[in-house]
């Protein structure tokens, strides 16, 4: 009977996905800021008087042997469904867009865009899986030898889902052929992390992380005290409780808590779920959250709670205002 | 009529069990990467032991295909590459999969489109050759297919492709 059930559960959780898909994740390979710091590609920024040094990532993608490295990457990944996005192109989308938007008028009124500051923020390259490459050529003579160190890090949580370090072998070639070698040597690593990454997601959800602040005009705070089922409890209690028990099978990180903000790392969140139309739809953090935003909404909490979704992975629910 | 039943249900898993057990003995052989193969590729020396050479051979050639699937290859740093994991990950894969991989692995079967280059135009000789009690032990360079073979296992629904499900 067990058995039966076992079978039935799975033939379920896997037919979800013909009616939708998973988000799929955005993938990019950035330079690491050890090879952007090596290689000159480095710009400043003042911060409050400090010098603080950071990636010039427009330099590092006129890098000859970068540009090798992420052609031959990207290559591979289109092969297994997975386009690369280029950093290099989105960070002219962003200049051109930016000069675009701010001359952009209507016809009749001249108006101009409304923008929030946040939304210049969001405006960024914002990929969901972050590449981090990096290499180094030592040379020997006429012999060239190139070590990398390819990092695949989730954007949100920050974890390390697949590691590949290596060197490869001692040569009197053409740069770019080594490092096609390089990348092709790691390859199949490095796609067994990702599948590793993408299994465990589709078998215990997706990690998310869902943060809450508060406007400090919100006369209430994580340390009000509500009726919960005759009992009375801290609304960080109360949010902690409801985490415990929509988390797919109750999974998340201890979260951090003050009076003004809670974070839930390491949530757990189903990769679908049935949507307003009451068909099954794939979802993100935000999606996820939705629903929490519909428990505070109700009573006895009557909260007012604005959702800034900010990727995949990451959410930030804001109480006290739209 | 029970008793038939049940007894051909007993040769039938009887049998399933044998294939199985050929498969999971299917392990004594041994190879090594030679190099960093071009795109798509895998480049490994492989032995295998047989009573004539010509079947060694084919053995061998065999033997590099099923290490691309069940076993992984190993690393060569000496030559810069690194381990290459095993196509099929999981145990339970071969075992609900037995009749597949019965008939890929069968004579003429669809290992042979895998094997690109071999060493075999020139028999193997010296160290590569080896007359041992009972056949002989043979080393071959093979040229495997891999992201061809890997297609194939994705296309067959064997192992999952990393776009599956998004």
């Amino acid at each position: 009977m067990k058995k039966i059930i076992c079978t039935l559960f799975l033939g379920l959780m896997l037919s979800a996905p013909a009616f939708s898909q998973a988000k799929k994740p955005v993938i990019m390979v950035q330079p690491s800021d050890a090879w952007c710091e090596r290689n000159g590609c480095v710009t400043t920024y003042d911060d409050m008087g400090k010098k603080v040094p950071m990636p010039d990532y427009q330099a590092a993608m006129k890098n000859e042997d970068m540009r090798a490295v992420i052609s031959t990457m990207a290559d591979f990944m289109a092969e297994n469904g997975f386009p690369l996005k280029s950093l290099e192109q989105e960070l002219k989308k962003i200049q051109t867009g930016s000069a675009e938007l701010s001359v952009l008028t209507s016809k009749d009124s001249g108006a101009q865009i409304s923008e929030s500051p946040l939304d210049r923020l969001r405006r960024t390259a914002k990929p969901d899986i972050i590449l981090d490459m990096d290499f180094t050529v030592r040379r020997n003579g006429p012999n060239k030898q190139v070590s990398f160190n390819l990092t695949a890090v989730d954007a949100y949580t920050s974890t390390i889902i697949s590691g590949n370090v290596g060197t490869g072998s001692t040569a009197n070639a053409p740069m770019n052929v080594l490092l096609t070698e390089a990348v092709l040597s790691f390859k199949d690593n490095f796609l067994k992390g990702l599948q590793n990454h993408f299994d465990d997601m589709f078998a215990n959800g997706r990690e998310v992380t869902v943060a809450l602040y508060r406007f400090d005009s919100s006369p209430v705070d994580f340390e009000t005290e509500f009726d919960y089922n005759g009992q009375e409890a801290e609304l960080s209690e109360i949010i902690d409780l409801w985490f415990s028990e929509n988390a797919v099978q109750g999974r998340y990180g201890s979260p951090e808590k003050t009076e003004n903000m809670m974070k839930f790392t390491q949530v757990r969140i189903p990769l679908f779920k049935e949507g307003l139309n009451g068909k099954p739809r794939a979802i993100d953090a935000a999606g996820f959250a939705n629903d929490l935003v519909r428990f505070l909404k109700k009573e006895p909490y009557n909260l007012v709670v604005k959702s800034v979704p900010k990727g995949l992975g990451e959410v930030w629910l804001v109480i006290g205002e739209k | 009529m029970t008793l038939a039943v049940l007894m051909a249900s007993a040769v039938l898993y009887g049998k399933k069990n044998e294939r199985k057990e050929s498969f999971k003995s299917w392990e004594n052989y041994e190879i090594t990467t030679l190099k960093v193969g071009t795109p798509g590729t895998k480049y490994v020396k492989v032995w295998a032991f047989a009573k004539k050479e010509d079947d060694a051979i084919m053995q061998a050639k065999k033997n590099a295909v099923h290490a691309c699937i069940f076993r992984g290859l190993p690393a060569n740093t000496a030559e810069g590459a690194n381990a290459t994991p095993a196509l099929v990950r999981d145990n339970s894969i071969l075992e609900n999969n037995l009749e597949y991989f019965e008939k890929f692995f069968a004579p003429g079967g669809d290992w042979l489109a895998y094997i690109n280059v071999t060493s075999d135009g020139g028999k193997p000789s010296g160290p590569d050759k080896l007359k041992v009690k009972g056949g002989y032990k043979i080393a071959l360079r093979v040229q495997v297919m891999y992201d061809n073979l890997k297609k194939k296992l994705e296309d067959d629904g064997i192992i999952r492709s990393l776009n599956s499900g998004f």
